[in-house]
């Protein structure tokens, strides 16, 4: 199980020293993937071993010194200087690899750079948060006055250090023995700042399943959250509007009717939480609190997770299956059932017009949003061609809107194959991180969207739906050229996903 | 510390005008040598490089380089506040977080000063080789920002073609098409209205409107602006500042299918 998981590690590392030139320090490492620190440090061996070639490898030497016998020592040394460093070194010392990197750094303070960062984001977290630096659970060093939180400390610990640390036991054990002298040994200088770290982390042994699934994801998934956030952040309150819109726009399941929408939904749990946390991706994502606040205010407010499931056949009268915040999509399932048949029963000829009316606009809304994505997460390129295609198709309904239904058709159609799953991750605006999987490709019917929202958020969120295709229209009728020439920011990024137009990158190297 | 007067201020609000429809953030880098600037719009199609020579200012006082973050609309709005005439001082201390503005009339019976946040901002600076390009119009900028801006009215994109016979800039639209030829003319009264073209060899190049109509901007910056083409480069669109520097823009062109010279 071990060499699995460590087999992805070791091609991450790789990633991440080769392509983002980050130092990878044992200490990082541990608390990045949550590995113990002894695992961390074999896992950067082997990694070493494998592709240490092209790399700088910055060794840790401990051990007792041959001419200051009375000193413990430990020492940061680089791949060229090891021989020598050794020499200095009674023969018993010991040789840890203490990170990797693209290349030596100029200021060592470089090395700590990353593990401070990362230290300074565990301390940030919230009390309540259990991770590794609060309890220290991956430090193996531990006598009567280390207390730890019961079940998560030294039990486990001790068996994953047997466990894991295999090759490097020897060393280990060197270590284990040598961290009491360590403490009293502060006086080297050069190295104090070392020594300061090593005090804690020699024997730091602890690995705790569970958090291995945690941690590995925090990191990258953090940055990416980020990243999701600034891009939808520089958008104006009107990108955030259209962001609302689209985001119904893109989970709509096309089925036929409702039983097997049932069915669905009754379906596998992992589907489900896909759906929903895909929607409350979207959500929460473009429009974090008014969304929230709404909810809140729906009396199901303080459930986070909403679903809106689709199941819209070519027919317009059969409404789609809507679930709104429920962990339990079957249940809620049915009444959204229920609310759509009555509002389809009804058949009043003006809420259908409605909603074709909200049916285009809302699709022009969708192109800026997925620029913006676009810029954010990688893999959508293709994506948002489909939707531009579709958009275009979409101009067309919209001339046609007499017909709009043949129009629907055509695109149920057409759209089937574009359509793919995606995954997804970010921060919603709780500061959790959340991944889904999304239906990314162009939506035949924002018409059932729409409709979802009319029941599940009442009517002020009804009436934002609404407003805005009043807003849109210009851009609908108009050609593309005016639209964009506003020179700001959010058009601009309009620019950027024409495939003919060049990146300036592509001329000009950085510096 | 870092301390700059510039008597003539307006020149200040005339550069961040021309900057700040492309971009947002910038650093401002300053040296000995001079007040320096470069970014990228936020699609990554056009740069903008902006050299303010420390011989323009009445006084320049640069201790250590140091590169200031800033909004550009943020400055813009303290630069709102300065009179036309005003002499502005900029202010930094080394390690501060802040920028000090210090408007003066120039009868020094009002005097302004101003605090503005700096902000962290990672900007990549590009190297931009020297190149020898294929055509250089050199022509009145009112003139070119008149049919960029004419031009965007009809289409998206212009192209502009260099021929011995002058520069064409056309475009096509869902209206209809548009073109403007400007021919060389040097035997004109005032020498910034001549239209100069030195060609090596005839270039035609696809540039969005859009962007060209945001380096129009800085058109009070000088009467005349040196647009330079190369087929496999970006264009170049420079306003020189009066004995002081310089605003230059560059634009990626956009790739034609049929056009295989035009390729990066």
């Amino acid at each position: 199980m071990a060499d699995i998981e460590t087999l992805g590690i070791v091609e991450e590392i790789q990633s991440i020293v080769a392509d983002k030139l980050q130092v990878v320090s044992y200490k990082w490492l541990s608390r990045n993937f949550s590995v113990s620190s002894n695992a961390a440090k074999s896992l950067l061996e082997e990694f070493v071993g494998k592709y240490g070639n092209g790399l700088e490898v910055i060794y840790s030497l401990s051990g007792w010194l041959k001419n200051n016998p009375s000193t413990y020592h430990i020492r940061l040394v680089s791949k060229q200087k090891l021989a020598d460093a050794k020499q200095e070194f009674d023969e018993n010392c010991s040789i840890q690899v203490y990170s990797v990197q693209a290349c030596l750094p100029k200021d060592p303070a470089t090395l700590w750079n990353h593990e401070f960062v990362q230290a300074e984001d565990l301390f940030k977290q919230p009390l309540s948060v259990d991770n590794c630096l609060r309890d220290n659970r991956f430090c193996g060093v531990s006598n009567s006055f280390i207390k730890r939180n019961p079940g998560k400390g030294t039990a486990t610990p001790q068996v994953k250090t047997t466990g894991v640390s295999g090759s490097f036991k020897d060393q280990q054990k060197i270590v284990q023995q040598s961290s009491p002298n360590i403490v009293q040994s502060l006086d080297i200088a050069k190295n104090v700042k070392t020594e300061s770290h090593v005090k804690e982390d020699p024997g730091q042994g602890a690995q705790l399943a569970s958090d291995k699934e945690k941690a590995p994801q925090q990191a990258p998934n953090k940055k990416k959250g980020h990243n999701d956030k600034n891009s939808s952040g520089t958008g104006g309150a009107l990108a955030s509007m259209w962001g609302r819109a689209s985001t119904k726009t893109k989970h709509d399941v096309p089925l036929p009717p409702k039983d097997i929408s049932l069915q669905k939904s009754a379906g596998s749990a992992d589907a489900q939480i896909c759906a929903r946390e895909a929607v409350q991706h979207e959500s929460s994502d473009e429009d974090g609190q008014n969304f929230n606040m709404k909810r809140t205010s729906n009396g199901e407010g303080s459930r986070k997770r909403r679903v809106v499931l689709d199941y819209s056949d070519e027919e317009d009268e059969y409404q789609d299956a809507v679930n709104l915040a429920s962990p339990e999509p079957p249940k809620k399932s049915t009444p959204g059932l229920k609310n759509s048949s009555t509002v389809s029963g009804l058949g009043s000829n003006l809420s259908f017009e409605e909603e074709k009316v909200n049916k285009p606009n809302v699709k022009e809304v969708k192109e800026p949003n997925v620029k913006a994505n676009q810029l954010s997460v990688e893999e959508i390129p293709d994506i948002s061609k489909g939707k531009k295609l579709e958009s275009s198709t979409t101009d067309k309904t919209n001339s046609l809107s007499p017909e709009t239904k043949a129009g629907i058709k055509d695109k149920a159609t057409d759209d089937g194959p574009k359509r793919r799953k995606v995954l997804k991750t970010r921060i919603d605006e709780r500061g959790r991180e959340v991944t889904e999987v999304v239906w990314e490709g162009p939506e035949p019917d924002t018409k059932s969207d729409n409709n979802s929202m009319k029941k599940s958020e009442n009517n002020t969120v009804n009436n934002a739906i609404n407003r805005p295709p009043g807003v849109k229209k210009s851009p609908a009728l108009g050609t593309s050229a005016p639209a964009n020439q506003g020179g700001k920011a959010g058009n601009k990024k309009g620019g950027t996903k024409d495939p003919k137009q060049g990146n300036i990158l592509s001329f000009f190297k950085k510096v | 510390m870092l301390e700059l007067r510039l008597v003539q201020g307006s020149l200040l609000k005339k550069v961040l005008d021309a900057i700040k429809d492309l971009v947002n953030d910038a650093n401002f880098d300053c040296s000995a040598t001079g007040f320096s600037l470069q970014a990228m719009d936020s699609s990554h199609v056009a740069l903008v490089g902006l050299l303010l020579r420390s011989e323009g200012f009445e006084h320049y006082r640069c201790d250590r380089n140091i590169s200031m973050g800033m909004n550009l609309n943020n400055l813009a709005k303290f630069l709102k506040c300065a009179g036309n005439d005003d002499i502005i001082t900029i202010k930094a201390d080394d390690g501060s977080d802040t920028v000090t503005l210090m408007f003066e009339s120039p009868t020094q019976d009002k005097i302004a000063d101003f605090e503005m946040k700096l902000m962290d901002i990672d900007s990549e600076h590009l190297g931009i080789p020297e190149a020898e390009y294929h055509a250089i119009v050199r022509m009145p900028s009112a003139e070119f920002s008149r049919i960029c801006r004419d031009l965007s009215s009809i289409g998206d994109t212009v192209l502009i073609s260099v021929t011995k016979e002058g520069v064409k800039f056309s475009t096509r639209g869902d209206i209809g098409t548009a073109n403007v030829v400007c021919r060389q003319n040097t035997t004109v009264d005032k020498p910034e209205d001549a239209t100069i073209i030195e060609m090596n060899e005839p270039v035609s190049l696809t540039f969005a409107l859009r962007y060209l109509n945001s380096f129009t901007k800085a058109s009070p910056l000088s009467n005349t602006v040196t647009i330079s083409l190369s087929s496999e480069l970006p264009v170049v669109v420079e306003y020189k500042i009066a004995e002081m520097g310089y605003v230059r823009y560059y634009l990626a062109p956009k790739i034609e299918e049929d056009d295989e010279e035009t390729k990066p």
